[in-house]
């Protein structure tokens, strides 16, 4: 063999070993993508500071009259530094967005939420903080859970306030005025960086539920609606499971454990975690009035991040919706490989509708549509309702171009597909001023057009999805794209 | 099944801890290693009663207290199994903290390697408060500033050294 021979032998196995399937299926849809003057990676891309406040356009439509007011939407707004990065969508640091309407017209402005999290990485110049999916870097400072605090899921308003909610540590209380930082939440001196999910279940006029897990704890947190502590207990859990939301009913709580079990340490967080498809997933249902009373109901295992508010019928059968995946590989692979601008296509989370009976069966049913981010009309939350809005439709790429309001009654999807430029956000829903019945006002739909490279706002009729938006708007700049948000009338 | 919230310092018996709170286990082992009983300020005898030999004197400063009461409770050790808690400290010192700062003194010391955990006793009730799940709820800290990752600093980053004469560290706490 002589020496040119040798060294295209090795080039040619250098780039064997380098050419994965996945990288290959990237390049692929990236040149597909390309072609069509679409990179969905830009709704993965870093945000390098806060975004001032700027008008938007309005490029179609007019604002609906009656329509003012402030949608806030917290996720991952940074994910790169220059001497480390995160390695998990969900690793990025929390970036608040305001998109203010008034007056029929629109502004948008974003703030990220200074975490002792950020801080040190900003003064590390790397990502050195673990987190969900991320491993500590060198020099990585942790004395509590907080400091790994990435404040980065969703948020909650709170008068004045806001709460910029992770899922293992304290909320963060920001302006909402001008979204400054305000510090870590305490609710107690003794409860302390006590974890706090990103998924609080609101009352209708009522009050407000949470949960903080650890293994197999879980401690019940119920608060007035101006925040006030009002009790807090910690119960056992029958299994140590990846709880990141839960469902409650207007008397119980309804808490969703599926086999995505805890059963060894590690870091990041979600290493520590096995899926176990032989294991069932638990159903756990408590009386708020006492937390002791409890019955446990068991399905199929099945993966699920977000659950619809639950309700409970004449008879004690209590339904509520789920959007399931086969297992927890989005949690594990998937939105480690978007930040490397990879996606392997994967069958997308389903609609499901979930029941238990009073004589302790539980069913699924999965419905033909695709479903992930269920909202509902709030002032029904905890109460019968029909209708759930979702994010749907995918073209094997990742997450959704698509809005859709589903009626359980009558299987009837009412939905609106954007198409392939668009990565549609979490949609949330805000009442028309004197409106009434379920869904009588408007959806707010963030989206990241990926061929203008902008992010929109669109305002759609609740009642008729299908229509198309009401209204749009277009920023003059693409932010990465959001996880959770809340809706706050003027 | 449930239990109303207290102030828990019972050690987290759990193999799998959620994010963050991984740091519990190490923690809790602090709380333990670094609760001594209530000693006056100044020198000290080690939990044996046994007087530490020599004459090298540590002076430590406290500093950026932000809640002006209750008191520092420091521990002194001279192998990585004391500071562990698996074996006694050398000495212990307490001083009550009326300001932003508080300065404890070791006498009587030999010379050699040491390393130093403090908590603030916010409460004064002579242990490092823990909330339910096992995570400090009061300000703690280790000598030479040293910090730790999911747990107390590691005696090799807290580690140091104290000579013939007059030595002093200087620790940010809370």
């Amino acid at each position: 063999m002589n020496r040119r021979h040798l060294l295209n032998s090795l080039t040619g196995l250098a780039m064997g070993a380098l050419v994965t399937p996945e990288i290959a299926q990237a390049a692929g849809q990236m040149a597909a993508g390309s072609a069509q003057g679409l990179d969905w990676s830009l709704a993965f891309a870093d945000l390098d500071a806060d975004a001032p406040p700027t008008p938007m356009q309005r490029t179609s439509g007019t604002c609906p009259q009656g329509l003012a007011g402030s949608l806030y939407r917290n996720g991952p707004g940074r994910f790169r530094r220059p001497g480390g990065s995160a390695t998990h969508w969900f690793d990025g640091d929390g970036l608040m967005r305001a998109f203010r309407i008034r007056g029929g017209e629109a502004s948008l402005t974003a703030r990220f939420v200074d975490t002792a999290k950020r801080r040190a990485d900003s003064a590390a110049q790397a990502v050195v903080t673990p987190g969900f999916g991320t491993a500590p870097g060198p020099g990585a400072v942790i004395g509590t859970n907080d400091d790994v605090n990435a404040a980065n899921i969703s948020v909650l308003p709170m008068g004045e306030d806001l709460w910029a909610l992770w899922e293992a540590g304290s909320p963060t209380v920001m302006s909402a005025g001008d979204l400054s930082t305000r510090g870590v939440k305490t609710l107690r001196p003794d409860l302390a960086h006590m974890p706090f999910l990103a998924h609080p279940r609101a009352e209708p006029d009522g009050d407000i539920w949470s949960l903080g897990v650890l293994g197999d704890r879980a401690v019940v947190w119920r608060l007035g609606r101006d925040g006030t502590l009002l009790s807090a207990e910690v119960i056992d859990l029958p299994c140590a499971s990846y709880v990141h939301d839960f469902s409650a009913t207007e008397r119980r709580l309804v808490i969703v454990l599926q086999p995505m079990i805890q059963d060894h340490p590690g870091l990041p967080y979600i290493d520590g975690f096995a899926w176990k498809p032989k294991e069932p997933t638990r159903i756990l249902v408590i009386d708020k009035a006492d937390l002791g009373s409890r019955r446990i109901y068991e399905l199929p295992a099945f993966f699920a991040f977000h659950f619809g508010s639950a309700w409970a019928e004449r008879d004690g059968t209590i339904r509520f919706d789920a959007c399931v995946s086969e297992d927890a590989s989005f949690a594990t692979r998937g939105a480690r490989e978007l930040l490397k601008g990879v996606w392997t296509p994967a069958p997308p989370p389903a609609l499901a509708l979930i029941t238990l009976s009073p004589g302790g069966q539980a069913r699924l049913e999965r419905s033909p549509v695709v479903g992930e981010f269920p909202r509902n009309d709030p002032a029904l939350s905890g109460w019968p309702r029909t209708l759930t809005i979702h994010a749907t439709a995918d073209n094997g790429g990742p997450l959704f171009h698509g809005l859709a309001t589903h009626n359980w009654r009558t299987g009837q999807s009412d939905a609106f597909d954007f198409g392939p430029a668009h990565m549609v956000e979490e949609t949330v829903f805000t009442p028309r001023p004197g409106g009434a019945g379920e869904l009588d006002g408007w959806l707010l739909a963030p989206s990241v057009n990926l061929a203008a490279r902008a992010t929109e706002l669109h305002v759609f009729d609740a009642r008729h999805v299908a229509d198309g938006p009401l209204c749009t708007w277009r920023a003059p700049l693409a932010l990465p794209v959001s996880l959770h948000g809340a809706f706050v009338a003027a | 099944m449930t239990r109303p919230v207290q102030t828990s310092r019972r050690p987290l018996g759990r193999l799998a801890l959620p994010l963050g709170l991984a740091a519990a286990l190490g923690v809790v082992a602090l709380a333990r290693a670094a609760t001594p009983p209530a000693t006056g300020p100044g020198p000290a005898a080690d939990q044996e009663g046994t007087p530490a030999a020599g004459e090298s004197t540590l002076t430590v400063t406290f500093q950026g207290i932000k809640t002006p009461s209750g008191a520092v409770m420091a521990s002194l050790s001279s192998s990585p199994e004391a500071y562990a808690g698996k074996a006694p400290p050398t000495a212990q010192a307490t001083a009550a903290v009326t300001g932003a700062a508080v300065t404890v003194t070791f006498a009587g010391l030999a010379p050699g390697t040491y390393a130093l955990r403090a908590f603030h006793d916010l409460d004064g009730d002579g242990r490092l408060n823990t909330n339910p799940f096992g995570v400090p709820t009061e300000p703690y800290a280790f000598s030479n500033n040293a910090r730790g990752g999911f747990g107390p600093a590691k005696w090799e980053a807290a580690a140091f050294t104290i000579r013939a004469g007059e030595n002093r560290q200087t620790i940010d706490i809370d």
